[in-house]
């Protein structure tokens, strides 16, 4: 699959999903560290990406 | 508070002083380069993003818009996330270009002054008001510690300061080709003091007001409205519209461009930087809220947006100290480094095309001072608008002015990226509108009520008393504006060639077939003489020695596929110099291709195969099947053990395998890109002829290679494109290095010389015993007392008797002799006075002696050749013909001329050849013959003989009805041959 696509995939992802989101994200209460707990995910995914992956040209 | 201006101005002087020393000492090589190249130092120095208005401005934005402060944090962390995808083709775009900033990357793509110039005036304005916070943060943040300090004093003397370092940090060189290495960790350092001051705010209010993470829960418990607070904005809808701004201001605002692209040393720290960046956003981003409450938990009396330092300064003058040390940090680096890129923008797009120094004029110095003056204006310009109207303004109106502009740069960047279709009217209309729209219904309104022109609001339906309610819809709307106009309009205009290949070379998925265009310069001095008119001389040959240095190519190239590549690196090299445009213009007018049209042109293959093998982990699906399908023919070819030369329809050569780099010694980086004609001495000569003649199969080449002979046959075919309507593309050659056959061949031959010889021995004797016979008797006669008369016939049948045997002896010397004629000294041989000793030689064969043999060839027939060699040819015809002949039965030859060429036809009346050895008669070991009766080398031997000297031959058989062999024998005929045919018995 080309790249493109896939960034395509991925952004009309968290388009269609940010409703969902915002809305956990709202009923968070006490828990306002929620939305860091899913960056902590993200930032953890591109690390393995990053060390499993080989991006030739970088 | 114990501080008050003149210390805290010389505090910014001195942190200023300690970032030039840092970037000093690293440019003097003091800091081991595995440190200065280190991704950690890359990804510091991004935290440029975090300007001041990281520190102060998401505090206030936090406190009144809650959660949507993440929105600036969010958004960076996104881009940096999808970093391969997204920032990864930027970065091997500006660095294969040297493009330096967003203006000289669309100048490049959309090949066109006018965008490169728009790109820097709608930056320059949309960066103005960041600018201006950066100054009002740092001249508020001193007013606000020192008590009694004039803001616009304040900024003045920071300006002036600023102005002065940033000529001393990145103005030092001309060109964007040196990388400013004390400029990167400079900022790397700038950022990690601001990340440990910014947490350490945090940490001051965490554990200073709350007493740790319990306190700040209770707290929260007992003040709900916070939390509420907290969330509330993120249902009001501005939440998407602010990532999007935050989002694409993280890749083209120019000091982030800067960082991330032009300033890049290790392009492989995108990947840690992939991960590291979200995580240092992340660490800042937590540390927001956390201020906010610190500071309403202890009523803090400053504006929201200075709460850290407010906090900071309740515990002391080191707290206080900590936080303005992190908003001068944030303010700084990310002042010197837009100005720094404003200014190369600004040279490149708007000053270079305007005026350009004079060919005697020392460039480098003109294009420094050029921008030093520049960044004295940047920075002139900011103190202006800051000192007009951005005083009176929050930091985060002036912050939302400046982030809604660079969605503008949207439509021109995915133009860029993923859609070739997109051209520069397309571009540069949609631009224009989406600026007008930000200026006229965002800036205008904003920074003067009574600019604001309700027409408009009315007519795009938007009712509101402040635009920076609204700004998230008129963000939007500028932004549709944009990318509808761009693409109708470009849907509807035609673009240009040139466009279309520069859009293709950006394009992610590039459809892009480049071709081989002829130089009009044909060598490296030509090149230096061309570029001497606009540059100067020593300007031009100094930007020649470094793109020869750039490619590892030496002075005296003259292939044309090096001077292409050569072209190219100049014109890159002088992007960083002049900007693309400019660079463009110089170097299409000094170093113009012949003129050529694009059907008669050829696709340049090596630079298709360099890309492909560049881009080669990005191909997937079909694209990935069919590069490695092209991989397996490429590696089938090159490791073909013969020598394969591709040769395109300009006789460059554009494939030349392992088997040539054996076989010549010469590699295949040195020949491809160049012509046969580039070829050293005695390859020359033989190839090139034969890839300029007509025959196709050339089946022994002689070549005299370091003192020995070494034999090559050649074969070639045309290669045409299916593609151009069977154009012609060109040919390949294939060389066969048959040194070691023929050696093998010469064996066989002098071995079957010896056969015959062997054979030949019993004749020889009986045909010497005759003379030596009537010599014997003759002596005795004469022994026994003779006449005088008697005297002299004796003597004279004796002499005529040696003679006889003197004949018999030379003609098996020349037959057994193995050595060979070099083919360049082939002479005329008589066909009829070879065919008459092949047969005088067989009369000595006991076993054919008796044969009756018919040489009809006219006297004086001549061909060009080797006699020894084509004797063997007739000695083994007239052999095998008079065995296959019944006794009664004459061998006859026959010779005529035709043309150039003379025939020979050799018939026997024997039993024929049986049909299932016809197809493999000339071959070694196939033989009719009874076993012990023939080697099976004889026939093979004469059809390699006859190969040799560039005839043919062939075999008729059976000519009669059930019998009879016809081998006929065609030979270049030697010159001044009678053409007509004669009949000798």
């Amino acid at each position: 699959m080309y790249t493109d696509r896939l960034l395509i995939i991925f952004i009309l992802g968290t388009y269609l999903l940010s409703p969902a989101i915002i809305e956990w994200w709202s009923d968070g209460g006490r828990a306002w560290f929620r939305p860091f707990l899913v960056w902590s995910l993200l930032i953890g995914l591109s690390y393995w990406i990053g060390r499993s992956r080989d991006f030739d040209g970088l | 508070m114990d501080f008050n201006f003149y210390h805290l101005l010389a505090i910014a002087g001195a942190w200023l002083l300690f970032l030039f020393l840092i970037a000093w000492i690293t440019d003097r090589g003091w800091l081991p380069a595995r440190l200065v190249r280190h991704p950690m130092v890359y990804v510091f120095s991004l935290g440029v993003y975090c300007s001041a208005w990281a520190v102060y401005g998401s505090v206030g934005y936090a406190y009144q818009y809650g959660y949507n402060y993440l929105a600036y944090f969010l958004g960076i962390s996104g881009v940096f996330l999808l970093a391969p995808i997204l920032l990864a083709p930027i970065l091997r775009l500006t660095s294969t270009y040297q493009l330096g900033s967003l203006a000289d990357l669309f100048a490049f793509r959309y090949r066109s002054r006018a965008a490169g110039a728009l790109t820097t005036l709608i930056m320059l304005a949309s960066m103005l008001p960041l600018l201006a916070l950066q100054i009002k943060a740092v001249a508020e943040s001193v007013a606000i510690m020192s008590g009694d300090a004039q803001p616009l004093d304040v900024g003045l003397w920071f300006c002036a300061m600023l102005a002065l370092f940033a000529i001393l940090f990145g103005a030092r060189h001309a060109t964007a080709r040196e990388k400013h290495e004390g400029l990167v960790v400079a900022m790397a350092t700038e950022s990690l003091i601001k990340v440990v001051a910014f947490v350490g705010v945090a940490l001051i209010g965490l554990f200073g007001v709350f007493d740790g993470p319990d306190g700040l829960n209770t707290w929260l418990d007992q003040h709900p409205e916070m939390l509420a607070r907290l969330y509330f904005p993120l249902q009001d809808g501005t939440w998407h519209s602010l990532i999007l701004a935050f989002f694409v201001s993280a890749v083209v605002m120019p000091h982030m461009f800067h960082m991330a692209f032009a300033e890049n040393l290790n392009p492989r720290a995108l990947i840690t930087a992939s991960w590291a960046v979200p995580l240092m956003l992340l660490v800042m981003a937590i540390c927001v809220p956390i201020i906010v409450w610190a500071a309403l938990a202890k009523d803090v009396a400053t504006p929201a947006d200075y709460f850290a330092l407010g906090l900071s300064s309740r515990f002391g003058d080191q707290g206080a100290l900590l936080a303005y040390l992190a908003g001068l940090a944030g303010a700084t680096g990310m002042l010197i480094v837009a100005t720094l890129a404003l200014s190369g923008m600004a040279l490149h797009h708007l000053l270079l095309p305007l005026r350009r120094p004079q060919p005697g004029e020392d460039l480098y110095r003109w294009l420094l001072w050029a921008r030093r003056v520049l960044i004295v204006g940047v920075i002139g310009l900011a103190y202006l608008f800051y000192s007009w109207v951005g005083h009176r303004h929050s930091l985060t109106s002036l912050g939302v002015m400046s982030f809604v502009a660079t969605l503008q740069f949207v439509p021109g960047l995915i133009g860029t990226l993923f859609w070739p279709g997109g051209n520069r009217r397309g571009m540069l209309t949609g631009l224009l509108a989406g600026f007008l729209i930000w200026l006229l219904m965002l800036v205008l309104p904003t920074l003067d009520p009574s600019l604001h022109w309700t027409g408009l609001s009315e007519l795009l339906g938007l009712r509101f008393a402040s635009p920076l309610t609204q700004w998230h819809t008129i963000a939007l709307m500028s932004v549709a504006s944009n990318g509808i106009l761009f693409a109708v309009v470009s849907l509807i205009t035609t673009t240009s060639s040139a466009e279309q290949n520069a859009a293709q070379t950006c394009a992610v998925d590039s459809l892009r077939r480049p071709y081989r265009w002829e130089l009009e310069a044909d060598d490296v001095d030509d090149f230096i003489r061309s570029l001497a008119q606009p540059l100067g001389a020593v300007t031009a040959e100094r930007e020649v020695e470094l793109a020869l240095r750039d490619l590892s190519l030496s002075r005296n190239e003259t292939r044309p596929y090096a001077l292409r590549r050569l072209r190219d690196q100049l014109e890159t090299n002088l992007s960083g110099l002049l900007g693309p445009s400019v660079a463009h213009q110089l170097v299409d007018d000094h170093l113009p291709y012949k003129a050529q049209g694009e059907e008669e042109s050829n696709e340049d293959i090596q630079f298709i195969e360099s890309r492909l093998e560049q881009y080669r982990s990005r191909l997937s699906g079909l694209a990935a099947e069919l590069d490695s399908l092209r991989r397996f023919h490429r590696q089938t070819l090159l490791e073909l053990p013969m020598g394969v030369i591709s040769l395109g329809a300009d006789d460059e050569i554009i494939g030349w395998n392992l088997a040539m780099e054996k076989l010549t010694g010469i590699s295949g980086r040195r020949m491809i890109g160049s012509r046969l004609a580039n070829l050293p001495g005695p390859w020359r000569e033989p190839l090139l002829e034969f890839a300029k003649g007509d025959v196709s199969h050339q089946p022994q080449q002689e070549i005299s290679l370091r003192g020995a002979t070494r034999w090559l046959s050649l074969h070639k075919s045309r290669v045409h494109e299916s593609l151009h309507g069977e154009r012609d593309a060109g040919q390949v050659i294939v060389v066969e290095d048959v040194t070691e056959i023929r050696a093998l061949e010469l064996r066989a031959a002098h071995n079957e010389r010896l056969a015959s010889i062997g054979r030949l021995a019993a004749g020889v004797a009986h045909e010497i015993g005759n003379p030596v016979t009537a010599i014997a008797c003759l002596t005795q006669n004469l022994a026994l007392g003779a006449s005088d008369d008697e005297l002299d016939q004796g003597t004279s049948q004796i002499l005529e008797q040696t003679r006889r045997i003197t004949r018999i002896v030379e003609s098996l010397v020349t037959f057994s002799h193995s050595g060979q004629l070099p083919q360049h000294h082939h002479l005329p041989v008589d066909i009829h006075d070879t065919a008459a000793e092949a047969i005088a030689l067989l009369a000595l064969d006991p076993d054919r002696r008796r044969q009756r043999f018919e040489n009809h060839c006219a006297s004086g027939l001549m061909v060009s050749g080797d006699a020894q060699r084509l004797l063997q040819v007739f000695v083994n015809l007239f052999a095998n013909a008079a065995d296959a002949s019944p006794d009664d039965q004459p061998v006859s030859i026959h010779a005529e001329r035709t043309g150039e060429q003379i025939q020979v036809s050799i018939e026997d009346l024997g039993h024929g050849i049986p049909a299932a050895l016809l197809d493999t008669l000339f071959e070694p070991f196939v033989t009719s013959k009874p076993p012990g009766r023939g080697t099976g080398l004889g026939l093979a031997l004469v059809y390699s003989i006859i190969e040799d000297h560039r005839g043919s031959i062939r075999v008729e058989s059976p000519t009669r009805e059930d019998h009879g062999t016809r081998f006929i024998i065609s030979l270049p005929a030697a010159s001044s041959a009678p053409a007509a045919d004669g009949i000798t018995a």
